[in-house]
């Protein structure tokens, strides 16, 4: 892992790529995703969606990315209005911090 | 790990494994049995299954049959089918020895019946908002469903709901109205198996039974402890049906230790229910 393959933008575009499976499932294909993206109430997923969504994530970045310790940070309200960019983020400092170490 | 065929079914299974732990030592296992329709592991995923694993306890969870990412099929819903999936995918897992068990509402009556098919296999169980499946919980049953379905189909349901519950909640009542809709749900569940009323005094691994003081079931607080040998109640005061999305910090700390140690954590300012006594 480099952080020229880990930056923002690549890391926005896996999350999206990963988010778009998830909404085939839904028969739904013609949404942009961008950091400004809210998961609920633009992509209208489910909290089961996410835990699909916390595997992909650590099949593609390994154990350091921990969604369950992700979403921990907030509560519901805070979980409902949460945007693609919070996430991206969060993968970002984290893959930062392995890289660092 | 995420999907196993049981009962040809493909079934979304997560686990957990344990963190720590000494070496050579065999981890407990927790099964976290979720609720029915609007309910799905996601609940304990992102809840309280992190902390088990941080207590070194290894977890599983799947989501029921119609519910999650498990296959959703017209017919197939009675109990005991949903009991025997669970004792399918513990062999599956070679999940030979006893496991605990946390069932939320429906999860709960789940956990009752598999722990009175397969004592064996089961060290405790922990219920929150439940009862066991005798007749009257079926006769109940049949009426909440029948209930549930007609109310859900009233016009101006949805935004009666979004606006009580908030918009999260009215998207869960949308995917339990399907589920109802196209599914024989409703009328599977209350033809489940019952057992008789005085079935769970058979029971010899500790249960332990938590209730919302404002819910109609908390009148089964007293016969939790009565009836049950090692069989234990709580009370959380002012709750109702809720008491897992309510009180998560609560019901954490109380199933962490149940688990852990068999025992309840001292109440204290995190920690604020009380124990009923038999009746």
């Amino acid at each position: 892992m480099t952080t020229s393959t880990n930056d923002g933008d690549a890391v926005l575009a896996r999350i999206a790529e990963m988010l778009l499976d998830i909404l085939d499932d839904y028969g739904v294909d013609d949404v942009e995703i961008t950091r400004d993206t809210l998961f609920h109430d633009d992509l209208e997923i489910e909290s089961i969606d996410l835990v699909t969504l916390a595997g992909s994530l650590r099949a593609e970045y390994g154990d350091a990315i921990n969604f369950a310790e992700f979403i921990a940070r907030y509560d519901l309200d805070e979980i409902i209005a949460l945007r693609v960019g919070q996430l991206v983020d969060y993968v970002t400092e984290r893959l930062d911090a392995g890289t660092a170490a | 790990m995420t999907h196993l065929t049981i009962n040809g079914r493909s079934t979304h299974v997560q686990v957990l494994p344990p963190e720590g732990g000494a070496e050579g030592s065999t981890p407990q296992t927790v099964v976290l049995v979720h609720g029915m329709l609007t309910d799905s592991l996601a609940s304990y995923y992102f809840t309280i299954a992190p902390v088990f694993a941080k207590a070194g306890v290894e977890v599983v969870m799947f989501d029921h049959r119609g519910h999650g990412k498990t296959d959703r099929t017209e017919s197939g819903y009675r109990l005991e089918e949903v009991v025997d999936d669970l004792r399918l995918l513990l062999d599956a897992l070679d999940r030979r020895g006893p496991v605990h068990l946390v069932g939320n509402s429906y999860g709960g009556t789940i956990a009752y019946a598999f722990a009175l098919e397969h004592p064996d296999r089961v060290a405790s169980v922990a219920t929150i908002e439940s009862e066991p499946p005798t007749g009257a919980w079926a006769a109940k049953m049949s009426v909440n469903l029948a209930k549930a379905r007609r109310d859900l189909h009233k016009p101006g349901a949805n935004a009666w709901i979004v606006a009580r519950y908030g918009a999260h909640t009215a998207r869960l009542a949308k995917a339990a109205l399907r589920l109802l809709d196209t599914t024989r749900i409703a009328d599977e569940i209350p033809m489940s198996r019952t057992v008789a009323d005085d079935a769970i005094a058979a029971l010899p691994m500790p249960v332990l039974g938590i209730f919302g003081s404002k819910s109609d079931l908390a009148q089964q607080a007293p016969v939790i402890a009565g009836v049950i040998t090692r069989g234990r109640s709580i009370v959380v005061p002012g709750r109702e049906h809720s008491v897992l999305v309510e009180e998560p910090a609560l019901c954490e700390r109380v199933l962490i230790t149940w688990v852990t140690t068999g025992e309840l954590p001292a109440p204290d300012a995190t920690a604020s229910f009380r124990e009923v006594r038999a009746g």
